[in-house]
């Protein structure tokens, strides 16, 4: 047994003489902790602007919708759906692989996670800004497609139209 | 060698990053022992053991640029371990006890029945008739001598679930060894 813990040592020593054994160099784990980081955000983003956009669907069917269920589920984006649910899952996954907060209880991880998430989609729809980021930024495609689809003459007339709600 | 007996773990990490792989041998000096020891308190076998903790040692090296030289090198050593030693118990299917849900808060307060020493010396008979899941934390608590931060930072759990975990453990413990 002491032989084989005394051969552990040597066994590594002359792995790292022989140079069998290296050092990743440290440019490996700055690009792996940027690629992590970037992933969280984006599934932060990803699922923010879903719900924002999930929610701005509900809404555009105005007041009584729930008695146009099929309307409203006909309507209803739900590859957005997925996509939202899929970029929560991967950001929760993140948060377990990576031991992120990993000092507070997992559940109220999990819970303010989702809860910000939501919340942030909710203010993002009110506010407005969803308007002007599907118009001017990145997600300008993904909107004109819903509205094409949707028969949406204009994106403002439709806010305004669900404001009047 | 000698005259890096003084330097900490991290200012050694530092000297192998950038000047000198060769005195990685003081680190699998200081260290080999006490993971094999800590190892075993997990599978509970020897020589697999002396196996993950060869294998850990190496793969600390090779991710040793990976590391925080501000954070404490002990506990990233025990981690890798700590993930070695799982690894294998899910390779190899063995049937160690791991309850995930028993954790609870416990308003006995064991210390009064335990004296410390008589506490350490059952953990060393009894670690392994314990649920891996307090075995773990006692071995860290009492035989490596870990703060609760340390073992929050090695098993990546809240300090309050590592409280917990101990408490419960040494009822678990106390069970156990009357009986022995």
């Amino acid at each position: 047994m002491s032989k084989d813990i005394k051969n552990i040592e040597e066994k590594i020593l002359s792995q790292i003489q022989k140079g069998e054994i290296k050092m990743k160099p440290r440019m490996y784990f700055v690009i792996g902790s940027i690629f992590a980081f970037v992933g969280f955000i984006s599934t932060i983003i990803v699922s923010t602007f879903a719900i924002s956009l999930i929610r701005f669907s509900l809404r555009a069917h105005g007041k009584m919708a729930q008695y146009r269920l099929d309307q409203v589920l006909s309507d209803f984006p739900w590859w957005i759906f997925i996509v939202g649910f899929l970029s929560l899952v991967i950001g929760i996954w993140l948060i377990y692989k990576y031991h992120i907060f990993y000092k507070i209880k997992p559940w109220i991880v999990i819970l303010t996670f989702v809860l910000s998430i939501m919340i942030s989609g909710w203010i993002i729809n009110e506010t407005g800004l969803d308007t002007k980021l599907f118009r001017q930024g990145p997600m300008k495609g993904l909107m004109r497609k819903y509205i094409q689809r949707n028969n949406i003459s204009d994106i403002s007339l439709l806010r305004q139209k669900i404001n009047r709600f | 060698m000698d005259e890096y007996a003084e330097l900490s773990d991290e200012q050694i990490i530092e000297k192998i990053k950038n000047i000198d792989q060769g005195l990685y041998a003081i680190i699998v000096s200081r260290y080999k022992d006490k993971l094999i020891r800590y190892a075993n308190s997990i599978i509970k076998d020897t020589d697999k053991s002396v196996d993950i903790v060869q294998i850990s040692l190496i793969k600390a090296y090779i991710d040793l640029k990976g590391f925080n030289t501000k954070k404490k090198f002990s506990s990233w050593m025990y981690r890798i371990v700590h993930n070695e030693a799982l690894n294998l118990i899910k390779k190899y299917h063995k049937e160690t006890p791991w309850i995930e849900d028993l954790d609870f808060s416990s308003d006995e307060d064991i210390e009064e029945n335990f004296a410390q020493n008589e506490v350490v010396s059952m953990v060393g008979k009894c670690l392994k008739d314990i649920p891996l899941l307090y075995s773990e934390v006692l071995s860290l608590y009492y035989i490596e001598e870990k703060s609760h931060r340390e073992i929050s930072d090695i098993l990546k759990i809240p300090m309050g679930t590592v409280a917990i975990r101990i408490s419960r453990g040494k009822q678990i413990m106390k069970k156990i060894c009357q009986k022995i």
